[in-house]
C-alpha cells in the first residue's frame, strides 16, 4: 500500500509546473526576554527565579495564489474574480530560565521540579502554537462568496475564537451578508493549539489518565507524570480529569449582518459549542465515577454529550453627519442559551464634532464559563460599568476619561471608579512628550499615580525613548506602598523593514527594592510608528 | 443630598460637551496630508476667470476623460496654455491688446530674466483611480464648484468622504483596495516617504486618538471593522496574545500593582489571560498560590494569606462569599474547582454548602444548566434523586 501512495506522489509532482512566485508578506520576530520574578517567603529573603524566555513569530501573507488577479493589479484596477490568499501566524516560545526549569522544596527532603509540581508551567515552557492558518478564496461567485479554511478566527460578536475548519460569506443581492462557520474549537489539546483559545480560563493544566489493568475494566484513572496525589474527588475538577479536555469540540456558528451600507450596520448571529463525553474507552465505560445508572438513555454513565457555549449574540451601531458634528450610537448584546442569560451588553454614543469627541457607555457584565465548569452554577452577580471618556485630536493630543464600576450584590453594592487623563505634545520634528495621570478608588483598593514620556528621534532610522512611572497603592488588606519605574528603550532601523529594539526597565519599590528587565526584538518587517 | 457626590462628574460632563459644540473643524472631510502630500504651486491662475470665458474643464484638460491612474499628469502644459495665451519665451515681457496675457510674470510671479522659472511640485497621490471610470459624472461632483476658485489646490481634490458618498460599500474592509495601493500581500501600504498613513474618522469612529492603543474595543467590534485592510491579525494577537507585557496597557511595575485591577475585575483579565495557566502557575511559582507549599499557612497566626474570617466552616462570617460573587475569576487565579468542592458539594462527607444563588432551583438558569451539560451536575449530584432542577436538599 505504501509503495502504491508513494508512486502517486510521484506521478503528481513529475508534471507539476514551474513554481511561481507570489507577492507575499513576512514579519518575523525575535524575541529574547531576561527578566526576575520574586518567590515570596514570610520567613527569610524573598528568592529570585530567573525567566529566561525565547520566542519566535512568523506573521505570512501570501496573496493572489496563482496571479489570477495580476493583470488587474498592474493596471491599479480594483481586484474582482477569485483571489487565492494565505494568511498564518506561527509562534515558537521557549522559557529556559529557573522559572520553568528550577526545583521546588516541598518539605527539608523533597525537592521536585517545578514542572511537575505545577504542570501549568508547561503552558510556558515550551509553545509552538499556530495562532490562525488559513487560505481564503475570495471573489467568487460574481464577487459574492468568500471561504477561508483550515485554522481560521471566528468573531462571535464578543471576543475571537479558533477554529479548525472553515467560514463562509455570502453577500445577498440585498444589502445583508450571511456567513457560517464549522469546525473543532482549537483547544490547548489541538495540534499546535493555543491555552489561550479555550473556552474560559478555568480549566487547568493537569491531567488524568485511565491506565488499563491486566483484564479489561481493571484499570485505574493516574495522574500523568506527577509527583503528587489527587485530593479532590475524582470527577472534582477537569483539572484533573484532563482527557474531558483533550475532546474534541465541534462548534457551528451562524450570523446575518448588513453589508454595502453607508452609515449603519448590524448582526446577529449564533454559536454553539459542545463536545462528548470521555469515559468511552473501546466501546466499554471507563468512567471514573461509580456506574450508578443514572442515564439509562444515555450511553454509558454520564450524558453521552454536553454543551460547552451556546450563545447569541446581536451588535448595531450607526453614524448621523450633520455638518462637522457626527453622532455614532452603537449597542452590543450577548446571551448566553446555556445559562438563559444575558451575559454581556454594552451601549454607548460618540459625539465628534471636529478634533473634539466625547463618549459616555454603559455595561453590564455576568461572568459565564465554559458548560463543564461549576462556576456556572455559583451565586455570581453581575456587574455595571458607566463611563465617559473625552479626546481632542489636534496638534496637542489629549485624552480624559471616567469610569463607575458597581458590583450588582444581593446584599450589599459597593462600587469603584477613577478617572484617568493624558496628554502628548510635539516639540518640533523630533522630540515628543506625553504626561498621563491615573487616580481610582473603592472596591479593590486605590491608586494614584502618573506617567511622563519622552521620545526623540536623533536621526531618521534611531527612535529613542524614556518612560518614568509613579504610582502609590493602597489595597484593602495589605499595607501601602508607593512603586517607580524607568524604562528606557530603542529602535534602531538597520535595514529598510529590518530593526533592533531594545528595552531595559527598572522597577523599585519599599517592598521589593530593585527588579530589572532587559529585551531586545530583531524585528523583520518594520514599520515605525507614524 | 446623595446628587451632590454625582456633581464633579456632571460638571465635567458639561465642560466636554460645551468643548465639544464649540468645536468647528470636521477632520472626516478634511484633506490627508499623506494622500495628498504638499504641493509647491508657484503660479497665477484663475479657474474662475477661464470658466467664465466659457472654457470648459475638458478644454484645458483633455487627458481627464480618458486617465485611469492617478499618477498621471493632467496638469495642462505651456502648449495648452499657448492655444488662447500669445505666448512667446523670446518676448518674455509681452503684451498683446485685447488678447489674454502672454508675459511669463502673468502667470509666475516674481520671475525675473536672470533666474529660471520656479518649478511646480505635484507628488502623486498613493491611491488608484480611473477617471475615465467616473467621466459621466460632472466635474463639479467631485472637484467642486471651480466657477469661485482662482488657483486649484488639494482642496478641490475630492476628500475620502465624498468618494463614499457615491460608494456606500467603499468604507468597508474588502474595499479599501479598490482606492488605496497596497504593498505586498494586499493590505494597505501606509508608509511613504513624506509619512504614515492612518485613519481621520472617515470610517465609523476609526481615528487613531491618544487612548487608542488603550481601548479600541468598539472599533474592533463594529460589523464590517477596517481594521485588518491595514493591520495583519499577528499585530492584534501580538498584544492580546502576548508574550511582551505590553506597556501601553500594563505600565511600570505591573506584577506588583495588578492585584487592585484583577481583584475589580476590570479590565477583564480573562480577554487575553487564561487565569489558570497563566495566573495560576505564575502565583504557585511565586509562592502565592494554593498549592504548593509557601510561607503563608491560614492556621497561623499572622501567616494567611487571606484575612481572618475568610472562609470557615460552618458558621462564621465567610468573607469569600462576596468576594467569589463579585469576581470569581479572581479566586480561579489560585484555586481550582475542586478547592470550592471541599465545602460546596453533596458527596459524602463534604459539608454540603450550597453555591446556588437564591431560589436555583426554579430558576431559568438551573433548567437551561441541566438541558445543555448534566456533566458539571455529577461533579457534586451523584444520585438520581439530586439531579434536576426538582430535587429539594434533605
Amino acid at each position: 500500500m505504501r509503495r502504491v501512495v508513494v508512486a502517486a506522489i510521484a506521478l503528481a509532482i513529475l508534471p507539476a509546473t514551474p513554481a511561481h512566485a507570489y507577492e507575499f508578506w513576512l514579519r518575523a520576530q525575535s524575541i529574547g526576554q531576561a527578566y526576575q520574578l520574586r518567590q515570596y517567603r514570610l520567613v527569610g529573603p524573598d528568592l529570585f527565579q530567573g525567566r529566561r524566555r525565547y520566542t519566535q513569530t512568523i506573521a505570512l501573507r501570501i496573496s493572489d495564489i496563482g496571479n489570477l488577479s495580476a493583470t488587474r493589479r498592474q493596471q491599479r484596477i480594483p481586484d474582482r474574480g477569485l483571489r487565492i490568499t494565505w494568511q498564518s501566524y506561527l509562534r515558537i516560545d521557549h522559557d529556559f530560565g529557573q522559572y520553568t526549569s528550577g526545583r521546588i522544596t516541598l518539605s527539608p527532603a523533597v525537592r521536585r521540579d517545578a514542572i511537575d509540581v505545577i504542570p501549568e508551567l508547561a503552558d510556558s515552557a515550551a509553545g509552538l502554537d499556530l495562532l490562525y492558518g488559513h487560505v481564503t478564496l475570495e471573489g467568487l461567485a460574481d464577487d459574492r462568496l468568500t471561504i477561508q479554511l483550515g485554522r481560521v478566527l471566528a468573531d462571535d460578536g464578543w471576543g475571537t475564537s479558533g477554529l479548525d475548519g472553515g467560514t463562509v460569506r455570502y453577500e445577498l443581492p440585498i444589502p445583508l451578508a450571511v456567513t457560517a462557520s464549522a469546525g473543532l474549537r482549537v483547544r490547548a489539546a489541538s495540534p499546535l493549539g493555543l491555552t489561550a483559545f479555550e473556552l474560559d480560563g478555568t480549566s487547568g493544566a493537569g491531567c488524568q489518565e485511565y491506565v488499563e489493568g491486566p483484564a479489561p475494566g481493571t484499570g485505574t484513572w493516574k495522574l500523568i507524570d506527577r509527583n503528587r496525589r489527587i485530593t479532590g474527588s475524582k470527577l472534582a475538577s477537569d483539572f484533573e480529569l484532563c482527557p474531558q479536555r483533550e475532546v474534541r469540540q465541534p462548534s457551528i456558528g451562524a450570523s446575518i449582518a448588513t453589508a454595502r451600507v453607508r452609515g449603519f450596520g448590524a448582526e446577529v448571529g449564533y454559536r454553539r459549542t459542545w463536545s462528548e463525553t470521555y469515559g468511552l474507552i473501546d466501546g466499554v465505560d471507563r468512567l471514573a465515577n461509580p456506574d450508578l445508572g443514572l442515564y439509562p438513555d444515555d450511553v454509558g454513565q454520564a450524558p453521552a454529550s454536553g454543551v460547552n457555549e451556546e450563545r447569541l449574540h446581536a451588535r448595531v451601531h450607526g453614524e448621523l453627519r450633520r455638518g462637522a458634528l457626527a453622532i455614532s450610537p452603537y449597542a452590543n448584546a450577548r446571551f448566553s442559551l446555556l445559562h438563559a442569560a444575558l451575559d454581556r451588553a454594552d451601549a454607548g454614543v460618540r459625539v465628534r464634532r471636529g478634533e473634539h469627541s466625547v463618549e459616555p457607555t454603559v455595561g453590564y457584565f455576568l461572568p459565564t464559563f465554559d458548560g463543564d465548569s461549576i462556576f456556572n452554577v455559583f451565586s455570581i452577580e453581575p456587574t455595571a460599568d458607566a463611563r465617559l471618556g473625552y479626546e481632542y485630536e489636534g496638534t496637542l493630543a489629549l485624552r480624559a476619561s471616567g469610569w463607575l464600576r458597581r458590583y450588582l450584590h444581593a446584599d450589599a453594592s459597593p462600587m469603584s471608579g477613577g478617572v484617568e487623563a493624558g496628554i502628548e505634545h510635539p516639540f518640533g520634528e523630533r522630540w515628543r512628550a506625553r504626561l498621563d495621570g491615573l487616580w481610582d478608588d473603592g472596591y479593590g483598593g486605590r491608586r494614584i499615580g502618573g506617567t511622563g514620556e519622552v521620545a526623540w528621534t536623533p536621526r531618521a532610522s534611531l527612535w529613542l525613548r524614556g518612560r518614568m512611572i509613579v504610582l502609590g497603592v493602597r489595597r484593602e488588606d495589605r499595607s501601602d506602598f508607593v512603586t517607580s519605574s524607568a524604562v528606557v528603550s530603542s529602535s534602531l532601523r538597520i535595514a529598510d523593514a529590518v530593526a533592533l529594539h531594545l528595552v531595559a526597565s527598572a522597577d523599585r519599590d519599599e517592598v521589593h527594592e530593585l527588579q530589572t528587565r532587559v529585551f531586545a526584538i530583531i524585528d523583520l518587517a518594520f514599520a515605525p510608528e507614524p | 443630598m446623595k446628587f451632590l457626590r454625582y456633581l464633579p462628574l456632571l460638571v465635567i460632563a458639561a465642560a466636554l460637551g460645551a468643548a465639544v459644540v464649540r468645536a468647528e473643524d470636521d477632520r472626516s472631510v478634511s484633506w490627508s496630508p499623506i494622500v495628498y502630500p504638499e504641493q509647491r504651486l508657484p503660479l497665477v491662475f484663475s479657474h474662475r476667470i477661464h470658466l467664465a470665458k466659457g472654457a470648459t474643464c475638458a478644454t484645458c484638460h483633455p487627458a481627464a476623460t480618458t486617465s485611469r491612474s492617478a499618477v498621471d499628469n493632467l496638469i495642462p502644459t505651456e502648449a495648452a496654455c499657448r492655444v488662447c495665451h500669445p505666448i512667446d519665451r523670446a518676448e518674455p515681457m509681452k503684451v498683446v491688446a485685447g488678447a489674454p496675457p502672454a508675459a511669463c510674470v502673468a502667470c509666475h510671479p516674481g520671475w525675473t530674466p536672470d533666474k529660471p522659472v520656479e518649478r511646480v511640485y505635484l507628488t502623486p497621490p498613493p491611491l488608484k483611480f480611473d477617471h475615465s471610470a467616473h467621466a459621466k459624472a460632472p466635474c463639479a461632483r467631485c472637484h467642486g464648484d471651480m466657477t469661485k476658485v482662482d488657483l486649484a489646490t488639494t482642496r478641490q481634490l475630492p476628500t475620502m468622504s465624498s468618494c463614499l458618498s457615491c460608494h456606500t460599500d467603499g468604507g468597508e474592509e474588502r474595499r479599501c483596495a479598490d482606492c488605496h495601493v497596497t504593498r505586498p500581500g494586499g493590505q494597505v501600504e501606509t508608509q511613504f516617504p513624506h509619512g504614515a498613513l492612518v485613519p481621520r474618522s472617515t470610517g465609523m469612529g476609526d481615528a487613531h486618538g491618544l487612548g487608542f492603543a488603550k481601548d479600541h474595543t468598539q472599533e474592533a467590534r463594529q460589523v464590517g471593522a477596517t481594521c485588518t485592510a491595514c493591520h495583519d491579525r499577528s499585530e492584534c494577537l501580538a498584544c492580546h496574545q502576548g508574550v511582551v507585557k505590553p506597556m501601553e496597557f500594563h505600565p511600570g511595575n505591573y506584577v506588583l500593582t495588578h492585584g487592585v485591577e484583577a481583584k475589580r475585575g476590570t479590565p477583564d483579565c480573562s480577554a487575553c489571560h487564561r487565569a489558570q495557566s497563566f495566573c495560576a502557575s505564575c502565583h504557585e511559582r511565586s509562592g502565592v498560590g494554593a498549592r504548593v507549599t509557601s510561607g503563608f499557612d491560614a492556621t497561623q497566626p499572622g501567616r494567611a494569606f487571606h484575612p481572618p474570617g475568610w472562609a470557615t466552616a460552618g458558621m462564621g462570617p465567610n468573607r469569600h462569599k462576596d468576594e467569589a460573587r463579585r469576581n470569581i475569576t479572581s479566586c480561579a487565579s489560585c484555586h481550582r474547582e475542586e478547592d470550592c468542592l471541599t465545602c460546596h458539594s453533596n458527596e459524602p462527607g463534604k459539608l454540603r454548602a450550597s453555591p446556588h444563588p437564591r431560589g436555583w432551583r426554579s430558576s431559568a438558569r438551573c433548567e437551561a444548566l441541566d438541558r445543555g451539560n448534566r456533566r458539571m451536575c455529577l461533579r457534586c449530584h451523584i444520585t438520581q434523586d439530586e439531579l434536576g432542577c426538582n430535587w429539594s436538599a434533605p
